[in-house]
């Protein structure tokens, strides 16, 4: 018997659903514990390390807060001079520092924003992130975020 | 009716999802998920000519890389690579790609067949579903997906759970209270977390943090194969493969039509039932076309076979098709048993533009395939930025601009990544996602009309039939378990 009261139904599923994720992460630990042991192991998992051997530190780390970046700038900037930035520095960040590999990460940092910028913002008229960068040609009708 | 705008934009949908199939580590999923913001702008006929252009050249495009340097581009041409590459290395690679493309084409239009009878006899007989059938077949679903993950069964049940779990995180429907959902995002999360982020985030930049921990560093060999050879491709390499074609299709069809079990189950299942079935097993894996054509058929088999529980039951049968359910939340329209009957038009556009996007496909990737072929070497350490950026607006336009939903991208992007790490199976987590707001209210429902009773989920007939299923389906995974547990013992 479930008792549905107005006031507090809300709570039902989400606890029925707690209760099996605990239910079926101590059969995930048992069960696995126990084909460690038949296999001449111990009961816990050595816990292994996180990340592969030898990560690239400076890849990983560098997408992840480049990201976190890229949104707490967005909306204050604007979509395409961001842009513009961002994908600069991802395509430095993943194709190196040559001299040729800078040249071609600055074509791809100009064109791809200004491509979807105009594609998406102009010709589909999608929202995109505004901020003090954008400009709206109030003659003309759009604006370039 | 077909207008220029809806060829071109399928012309434009199968290329870029060959671009993204034909690309190692870019996937079929990642290219539709993308490309779902472009959507907005189209009402939902083109839309549905644009996405169902991009699955078919996303599955079909993986058969490229496969073929010429031994590495599938999408999961599900694996198998591809067991007798693709053999002939490419002999200089026989055009012949391979099309044989392949071939395959593909034909796998295609048996699924589509497939997906127009089915399709209506399944929603028809799911019209006769209570809130009680319902909720039992999306605890169908959650099982199903488990139990075809192969040996992680209660890990595919508890990401599937955990999916549901998160999905709940909103203000619930019903009396408008909060749970799971702290209060300073209240404003922002009273539906929770939109699918588009949770999707692009698990599937693109999940992808991306991965590849980032390993460096980036891949250099393709251009000599690693050979497509100037002298023997060409003829239709005659399909001869007595027509039992071949159809039951390697077929088979696709079928495993698409179960939900979350994807293209890679199936073509294995394909080419190993090939290879049981071959007069001469044993050249199959040193590059004959009949191994090439159970793979290539069988992954595109898939293509219909996934639609059919998603437009009569509303439960994805796969990872792309789960974004094709947001494609349709996104223009006002429910699938389910009632999609058919209250949408006859849309659902003729589906099949009409399945069709199309599948001859386009052959078009595109048969007569230009030596132009086609040299995506591959397209670095990704170029494309991911333009990715990343793509994604972002996206996750922005989802509910028409809102910087949440973008940290929410980032936010499952880092969960996608751990996912991969602790082996938590994204896709199952993705299935309880999307199911979780129905499988809540379907539950509540059925209680709520029974006074609170649990014994309303087994007195009724249909009901027991699905209790059955679900049954059956952890007692096959656990029985295939066992099986390859002691398949490695005795290897041992």
């Amino acid at each position: 018997m479930i008792n549905v009261v107005y006031s507090t139904e809300h709570w039902i599923v989400p606890r029925i659903v707690m209760g099996v994720l605990v239910v079926l992460l101590l059969a995930i630990i048992i069960t696995e514990g126990r084909a460690r042991v038949s296999e001449g192991g111990s009961f816990l998992a050595k816990p292994g390390r996180f990340f592969i051997d030898g990560y690239d530190k400076v890849k990983l780390w560098g997408t992840l807060i480049l990201f976190a970046g890229y949104i707490f700038v967005i909306d204050k900037v604007g979509f395409t001079v961001t842009s513009m930035i961002f994908v600069l520095l991802f395509n430095l960040l993943y194709a190196g520092l040559g001299k040729k590999q800078v040249l071609v990460s600055v074509i791809i940092a100009i064109v791809a924003p200004l491509i979807i910028s105009i594609m998406f913002g102009v010709v589909f008229n999608i929202t995109l992130p505004k901020g003090m960068c954008s400009i709206t040609f109030v003659d003309y009708g759009f604006t370039i975020y | 009716m077909i207008t220029i705008t809806k060829l071109l934009v399928a012309i434009l949908g199968v290329v870029v999802g060959i671009v993204f199939g034909a690309i190692p580590g870019m996937t079929a999923t990642m290219a539709v998920a993308v490309f779902l913001p472009l959507t907005y702008a189209y009402d939902l006929e083109t839309a549905l000519w644009l996405l169902l252009a991009l699955y078919v050249g996303g599955i079909s495009g993986g058969l490229i890389p496969a073929i010429l340097i031994n590495i599938p581009g999408t999961p599900s041409s694996i198998t591809t690579t067991f007798d693709g590459y053999p002939m490419a290395k002999r200089g026989e690679g055009e012949r391979a790609l099309k044989t392949g493309i071939v395959s593909s084409f034909i796998g295609g239009m048996i699924s589509l067949v497939a997906l127009w009878l089915f399709t209506p006899i399944l929603s028809s007989a799911a019209l006769k579903f209570s809130s009680v059938e319902k909720f039992l077949i999306i605890l169908f679903a959650l099982t199903v997906i488990a139990a075809l993950s192969k040996g992680q069964m209660l890990r595919g049940i508890f990401a599937g759970f955990l999916g549901v779990l998160v999905t709940l995180a909103n203000s619930f429907s019903v009396n408008n209270q909060y749970r799971m959902v702290p209060a300073f995002l209240k404003s922002k999360m009273s539906d929770g977390f939109q699918l588009l982020p949770c999707l692009i985030g698990l599937f693109a930049i999940a992808q991306i943090f991965e590849e980032a921990e390993e460096g980036m560093n891949f250099k393709i060999q251009k000599t690693d194969s050979e497509l100037e050879g002298d023997v060409k491709f003829s239709l005659s390499d399909f001869k007595g493969q027509g039992v071949n074609v159809i039951r390697s299709s077929l088979i696709g069809t079928f495993m698409g039509v179960l939900p979350g079990v994807g293209g890679s189950a199936a073509s294995i299942l394909a080419y190993a039932q090939a290879k049981n079935f071959s007069k001469h097993p044993e050249l199959l894996g040193t590059g004959v076309p009949e191994g090439l054509i159970a793979s290539e058929s069988s992954n595109n088999g898939l293509t219909g076979g996934a639609l059919i529980p998603l437009l009569s039951l509303g439960i994805p049968g796969d990872s792309t098709t789960a974004v094709l359910i947001s494609a349709f939340m996104l223009q006002g329209i429910q699938v389910g048993p009632l999609f058919i009957t209250q949408n006859p038009h849309t659902w003729n556009t589906i099949l009409v533009a399945l069709l199309a996007a599948n001859i386009i496909m052959f078009l595109v990737m048969f007569f230009p395939i030596k132009l086609i072929s040299k995506i591959i070497y397209i670095p990704r350490t170029r494309l991911y930025p333009v990715i990343i950026m793509i994604c972002i607006v996206g996750a922005y336009a989802t509910k028409n601009g809102r910087i949440f939903d973008v940290w929410a991208l980032l936010i499952f992007g880092i969960l996608g990544y751990i996912f991969g790490k602790i082996k938590i199976p994204a896709s199952c987590f993705l299935i309880g996602f999307i199911l979780g707001d129905d499988l809540e209210n379907y539950f509540i429902q059925s209680i709520s009309a029974a006074n609170g009773s649990l014994t309303v989920f087994f007195t009724r007939p249909i009901g027991w039939v699905i209790w059955l299923l679900i049954i059956a389906s952890v007692a096959y995974a656990i029985w295939d378990d066992r099986k390859d547990k002691k398949k490695k013992a005795a290897a041992k």
